[in-house]
């Protein structure tokens, strides 16, 4: 199935970056951080410092499953989880194509794009919608958005 | 052993006590990580980390059978030199119903359910803006993280072992 986020999600994710987190094959879960984000289509890609990388690459050789939230005021405002199967790239064309805009979030230290494609969408608002699966629901991911009155498309600018 | 130190401990608090949002992240046993932000946070002992299961569904679920989590903290912009820990340990989720002397690495359920069994009363949702508070406070119990490491989540320093 290809989710296709909507331009709420990706401007959130975007401006606001990731918590990061993947597990074992036996289910130990462990937390990094995606401070460049970008998303293309079904696919959302993290820039990656090698600390960064390195901490979550034995497991992602064993176990694909990714799952991500929204950081800093995004953990409120844009209450999604995301979930989908990643892997990381070092080089190549996908890994140039972000490079420049990667190094200059991350210093210049990009060491890896963790690519990662989409499979589930999930609504964390506390309330009766927690945990409801968005890109199931009998109702377009833009519509859930307007009836839980989420009209802040992108996170307010920083002055 | 492990023993959060006083910055930890502030950072660990509902944010309008001036914590941090912070994020929880488990798994099923068969791999499958979620993670999610939560709001009602404070700590408990030396080593033990508790958040409010008030509409956990996943995460729930996956304590039930895998008691493997982390609490993560990213804020770089905190007071000090920011606030970058990820907790890693052993959690439960203690609710209604359980034994008072059930025991969870030196914490009773009876010591949790009395101090934060009613965590809206206790430190209601006053700083979250009224299009995103939940309707209805509807508390089951309290997840507690038994804190057996924590790493660093600082740019350049990713993993490094603090305790």
């Amino acid at each position: 199935m290809t989710t296709i986020l909507t331009s709420r999600m990706e401007n959130w994710i975007e401006a606001c970056g990731c918590h990061l987190c993947v597990a074992s094959p036996d289910g130990v879960p462990v937390v990094t951080m995606g401070r460049y984000a970008k998303v293309s289509g079904n696919e959302v890609f993290f820039g990656l410092s090698a600390d960064e990388a390195g901490l979550i690459r034995t497991q992602l050789t064993e176990n694909p499953w990714v799952a991500f939230g929204v950081s800093q005021v995004g953990g409120v405002r844009a209450a999604y989880q995301f979930k989908g199967k990643g892997h990381l790239i070092t080089s190549g064309p996908i890994f140039d194509s972000y490079a420049k805009e990667a190094n200059e979030v991350l210093g210049g230290s990009l060491h890896a794009i963790l690519a990662v494609k989409l499979d589930e969408v999930y609504c964390t608002k506390p309330g009766h919608v927690a945990g409801t699966r968005m890109d199931t629901a009998p109702i377009s991911m833009e519509k859930f958005e307007e009836e839980l009155g989420w009209k802040d498309l992108a996170p307010p600018r920083r002055t | 052993m492990v023993k959060l130190t006083e910055e930890m401990r502030t950072a660990l608090k509902v944010p309008g006590k001036g914590g941090s949002l912070v994020y929880l992240a488990t798994s099923s046993l068969n791999g499958k990580p979620n993670i999610a932000a939560m709001r009602y946070v404070d700590t408990c002992k030396d080593d033990k980390i508790l958040i409010s299961d008030m509409f956990l569904l996943k995460t729930k679920m996956n304590l039930k059978e895998n008691p493997n989590a982390i609490i993560a903290i990213c804020h770089p912009l905190a007071a000090g030199a920011g606030r970058w820990w990820a907790f890693k340990g052993k959690a439960i989720d203690i609710e209604y119903g359980f034994s008072p002397n059930f025991d969870w690495f030196g914490v009773t359920a009876k010591e949790i359910l009395d101090g934060w069994g009613d965590w809206h009363a206790k430190e209601p949702p006053e700083e979250v803006p009224p299009d995103i508070v939940y309707p209805v406070a509807a508390q089951r119990g309290v997840v507690v993280l038994h804190v057996e490491e924590i790493y660093s989540l600082k740019a350049g320093e990713t993993g490094n072992r603090i305790m």
